[in-house]
């Protein structure tokens, strides 16, 4: 099975050819099956590659193909690596995709794209498989890279509106950046070690020591580059206007997969980033002030997606969190438990959104339980998992990082225990926003109010079994340590720090307090979002910290006055005094000196005999001067 | 030596081919017996057969003699349709070439000076006949007598320099030129250094290299088109493979005494034949300065001198060939539809004639030396191999000339896409469309696989 894994990241990109060159000469049905079960043939085979594992001695297959770059002393060979961690990723990806592809076919069925769509998420899964397959990091970098590229395309894909695009280009433009760390860790990389496989540097990754600067400067440059890709501070503004894409891209990319391809890269490169504490130091901090600053931002938003977005970002904080604790495998579980409640709660938003004809303000909907029965369930059932409603799989996966806070030091555990609870209030506001209450819509939306088809609902309810269900994989409270003990091949040389082995009756106390504290704030939630009228605050009349938050700490403005205000300047003036008053004088100059010299040259050939032999003559003489007599 | 037998019989026989009722029978025949030729000639390889030391069958000779002999399959081709008003007969036309092509073997198989002598001089007067073709056209008569006049000028020098060596070395053989040369390399005679300078200037001369190159403009615009894109092709190849060969076997101990010719030669005329060229407001004329700009940068293979400069002109010979020969290709077809060789009379042809517009694009950019064409690869086999030996100067100014070239090759691009009133459709006979897609396809894939003609043993 192991040897088909060639077709895992080839199938979409199969898809994606025919969809891509058929495009408009083939049916939506046809585009629609031909990326559907793509991903269904790639998911079915991950699926199998996963059930072998069990049954096989060695949990690593490095698979070469052949020679792909050969330049001097690197040689890059088209290679996969199948192991727990891809083999996990390979199925959140292909399951989870498979599952919006689904959804997408309804959900976009009356679009003129249809088929573009379908040819952009088949190569998005391709480049994302690739990402995780890739057995060196240029093959990571080239997943990468086509990640980033689909994501701009699904982000314009309403390429009509402006704004969409200006979107698009601030995600590739921030991405870029974040890129070009990575760019840079891999030449610092290569030049320490003379190799990009991720078998050879980690190999002789073991001769450094402990936070040896090259493994320092090497961690920080890939942290920059997962910082881009999945939206940390100070690279996170992209990510809530990539909402502009259509819903099931946020779900698919911007929530389940793509953003935790940074969280992937980290965990891949565990055995480096072990080797730098200082590093590790770095992502917590980050990932600290990332969460917080997520949650504070979505806390007041108004658009349904945009909370979900921000809601993103601070999961992905907590991601970075468990990363920089050292413990990959919190932070993987939990981009596991996301990826199935982030997904539910973006398809269920976009089934809101299909419902309500496009509209996108929580503040005017309202009541909509009734007309949404099963995306009314869904979503709720989504809401208690990212709360981390004990049981629930954001439950136990938010526990194992909160941990590893604690054992690293209760002065970190407080804090971001305290900070979590900012989710379910923000989530919850935006449940009951929307599903109950006085319905705030037009008339005319409402003679549209309808639950979604099927084909959009089923994906809903599978995700939500997975949001209920997932979690136990590795439910530590009760001693299920099944996710640990698959990924302990990948992270061998890490030892969990803190064991919570005989810690059973404060964990108890934990999970007590948290459905305490969760169950309190649906009631406060209830109350003043459900029950009486929502108040839909002008951003006059609120107070500073509102403001605040509305205006998401105002770090696009930031952006721009020390950014672009400055880079503005510089271009402009540059423009003024270097190329219109130099370069351009200078190319246009040697042009017109050319020009002058041809036709001044053209005119030596007269056409007159005599005067070519006396050319010829004088050359001969000249040159039997200058060679014997000078 | 079989070889030049059966290619002086074969020139021969079409003359005499030309008594029968079918006129194309002679270009027939000559193509047949190119072929069978190729086949003789390739039996050769790595023989180095040896014909009484005055022609030697070398792999270099064969190489090059491949090449030459490729061209003039391709211009025989290009023969039955040719639409200029030529009035001599086909079969004197085809066994002129065939004997042109003679010459340009013994060029480049010579062992003894006589021989090269010989070999330049049958090439030059089959090609001053061959200037004339159109008999009663002023210009291609203006161009035949010109290059006589010239040619025989030139060829003064040539013997006045293959005699002055004669005197001072007692030998015409290669093999004891290069002995004696080789012996007193220290105490070298100025009767030698002058007759090496004079056959410089000599070879110089048929190169079309600066300053000896005012020929070249007037006789390629009045020679029937299929003509100068011979001399273009075949001829410059044979020149500068027997310059080469000359100087890379017999002078390299004297080089101080000529590089700097060389090197001044080189550069004025890539400077010359490239800004000329931007002035010109016909294809045909512009060709012509083309062609002494790529003479410029085949000098420069004289100025390296190593292991790497014999296989950089052959394969720059190759590239040059194949897309000059496209490019007069599509010259001529266009010529017959508009009756003009004006640049202007590119305009529209993307439209008119997407095939042939698409064509002369890849031709052009393959001259102007863009990758992943032959040309571009030509290039940078050739800069190479001088900047091995440490000659950068003239490289910057080589890749300076190539910049103002593509400004030229590129102007004609520019017109075949822009847009025109006329709406014409051209009409592009099988053998020229069959000619031009054989000759681009060949540029692609030497581009793409250069080591086809680079791992070639010479």
């Amino acid at each position: 099975m192991t040897n088909l894994v060639f077709l895992v990241p080839l199938l979409p990109l199969i898809g994606f050819l025919l969809n891509g060159l058929l495009n408009n000469k083939i049916s939506k049905n046809l585009a629609a099956a031909i990326g559907v079960l793509s991903v269904a043939g790639s998911f079915a085979i991950a699926a199998g590659i996963f059930l072998q594992s069990f049954h096989e001695s060695s949990a690593s297959h490095t698979i070469q193909y052949c020679t792909w770059l050969k330049a001097g002393s690197l040689t890059i060979p088209f290679e996969f690596l199948v192991d727990h961690l891809s083999m996990l990723f390979m199925l959140i990806i292909t399951g989870v995709g498979l599952l919006i592809h689904i959804y997408s076919a309804g959900y976009m069925h009356d679009d003129d794209g249809f088929n573009r769509f379908f040819a952009y998420l088949n190569l998005f899964m391709f480049s994302m498989l690739m990402l995780v397959l890739g057995a060196n990091y240029v093959m990571m970098f080239v997943g990468w890279e086509g990640v980033g590229l689909c994501s701009y395309l699904l982000i314009g894909f309403w390429y009509k509106n402006q704004e969409y695009n200006s979107a698009a280009k601030k995600a590739f433009i921030m991405n870029r950046i974040g890129d070009l760390g990575f760019l840079a860790g891999m030449f610092l990389m290569f030049s320490h070690f003379g190799s990009l496989s991720f078998a050879e540097v980690f190999e002789k990754a073991k001769a450094f020591s402990t936070n040896d600067t090259a493994i320092v400067g090497i961690t920080l440059l890939l942290f920059i580059g997962a910082c881009g890709k999945s939206a940390q501070i100070p690279l996170f503004t992209w990510l809530p206007d990539a909402m502009a894409g259509p819903t099931p891209v946020s779900a698919l990319i911007h929530a389940a997969t793509m953003v935790t391809a940074g969280i992937y890269m980290i965990a891949r490169s565990n055995v480096l980033y072990t080797l730098a504490p200082t590093t590790l130091k770095v992502i917590l901090v980050v990932g600290v002030f990332t969460a917080l600053l997520g949650s504070f931002i979505a806390l007041t938003q108004k658009d349904i997606k945009k909370v979900l977005a921000y809601s993103t970002v601070s999961q992905l904080g907590y991601m970075f969190i468990a990363l920089g604790l050292g413990n990959y495998n919190a932070a993987v579980f939990h981009v596991m438990t996301h990826a199935f409640f982030k997904a539910l709660l973006f398809l269920g938003a976009g089934s809101v959104i299909h419902a309500m004809s496009g509209e996108q303000d929580i503040f005017k909907m309202g009541g909509l339980r009734k007309h949404l029965p099963i995306t009314n369930i869904t979503f709720f059932i989504a809401t208690l998992a990212i709360s981390g409603f004990p049981l629930l799989s954001g439950f136990f996966s938010k526990d194992e990082i909160f941990v590893a806070a604690l054992s690293y030091s209760p002065l970190l555990w407080l804090p971001i225990s305290i900070l979590f609870f900012l989710t379910p209030f923000y989530m919850f506001r935006l449940y009951f926003l929307t599903f109950y209450g006085e319905y705030r819509g037009t008339q005319e939306q409402m003679d549209h109010l309808h639950e979604s088809p099927q084909i959009m609902t089923i994906p809903l309810m599978i995700l939500a079994v997975l949001s209920v269900v997932g979690g136990w994989i590795n439910a530590s409270l009760f001693n299920i340590h099944g996710l640990e003990h698959f990924l302990e091949p990948v992270f061998r040389n890490y030892t969990l720090p803190f064991s919570s082995e005989g810690n059973e009756i404060l964990e108890y106390g934990l999970a007590a307090v948290s459905l305490v504290v969760v169950i309190y704030l649906i009631w406060l939630t209830n109350n003043v979002f459900a029950k009486k009228e929502a108040e839909n605050l002008a951003e006059e009349d609120m107070s500073f910290l509102q403001k605040l938050s509305y205006n998401k700490f105002y770090v696009d403005e930031l952006y721009a006055f020390l950014i672009q205000k400055p880079l503005d300047w510089i271009s402009e003036k540059t423009y003024e005094f270097i190329e219109v008053s130099g370069i351009d004088q200078i190319v246009n100059g040697t042009g017109s000196f050319v020009g002058w010299s041809s036709n001044t040259l053209r005119k030596l050939q007269t056409g007159h005999i005599g005067f070519y032999l006396f050319a010829m003559v004088f050359g001969i003489i000249m040159i039997l001067v200058l060679n014997f007599i000078i | 030596m079989t070889v030049l037998v059966l290619l002086s019989v074969l020139g021969l026989i079409t003359l005499f081919s030309g008594f029968s009722s079918d006129k194309k029978l002679p270009i027939y025949l000559g193509i047949v017996g190119l072929a069978v030729v190729l086949g003789f000639n390739f039996m050769g390889w790595d023989l180095a057969h040896n014909a009484y030391n005055m022609v030697v069958a070398d792999n270099y000779s064969i190489a090059f003699t491949t090449i030459m002999t490729f061209s003039t399959i391709f211009i025989l081709f290009l023969l039955p349709d040719f639409s200029e008003k030529v009035e001599v007969p086909l079969a004197e036309i085809t066994s002129l070439l065939l004997f042109t092509l003679f010459g340009a073997y013994l060029m480049v198989s010579y062992s003894n000076l006589v021989m090269l002598f010989i070999g330049i001089e049958i090439l030059s007067i089959s090609l001053y006949i061959l200037a004339g073709s159109k008999k009663s056209n002023t210009a291609s008569n203006e161009a035949a007598m010109k290059y006589f006049l010239m040619g025989s000028f030139a060829t003064g020098f040539l013997l006045f320099g293959i005699t002055l060596i004669y005197g001072a070395t007692g030998s015409f053989d290669l093999g004891t030129i290069k002995t004696f040369v080789t012996d007193h390399a220290a105490d070298t005679s100025t009767l030698l250094l002058v007759g090496v300078i004079l056959m410089l200037i000599g070879l110089a001369f048929k190169i079309s290299a600066a300053p000896f190159h005012f020929w070249a403009p007037d006789v390629y615009q009045g020679s029937p088109s299929l003509v100068t894109g011979f001399m273009a092709t075949v001829v410059k190849t044979a020149g500068i493979a027997a310059f080469f060969k000359l100087f890379y076997t017999c002078f390299i101990p004297l080089a101080d005494s000529w590089r700097t010719t060389i090197w001044v030669m080189a550069a004025l005329t890539m400077t010359i034949g490239n800004i000329t060229a931007l002035y010109q407001t016909t294809f045909k004329r512009m060709l012509a300065y083309s062609s002494i700009a790529h003479a410029g940068y085949l000098l420069l293979a004289l100025l390296a001198l190593n292991n790497l400069s014999a296989t950089a002109i052959l394969y720059y010979a190759t590239a040059y060939s194949l897309a000059t020969i496209a490019s007069f290709a599509v010259l001529i077809t266009v010529h017959q539809a508009k009756q003009s060789h004006s640049l202007d009379s590119f305009k529209g042809l993307a439209k008119n004639n997407p095939f042939l517009a698409v064509m002369a694009t890849i031709a052009l950019c393959s001259l102007a030396g863009i990758p992943p064409l032959a040309g571009f690869f030509a290039k940078f086999y050739l800069f190479s191999a001088v900047i091995k030996e440490h000659f950068y100067w003239i490289v910057v100014i080589a890749v300076l000339n190539s910049c103002v070239g593509i400004f030229y090759y590129f102007r004609i691009i520019v017109n075949m896409f822009s847009p025109t009133a006329e709406q014409e459709t051209i009409e592009v006979s099988s053998l020229y469309k069959m000619v031009i897609f054989v000759c681009i396809i060949l540029s692609l894939v030497l581009g793409l696989l250069p080591d086809l003609i680079l791992r070639c043993n010479l």
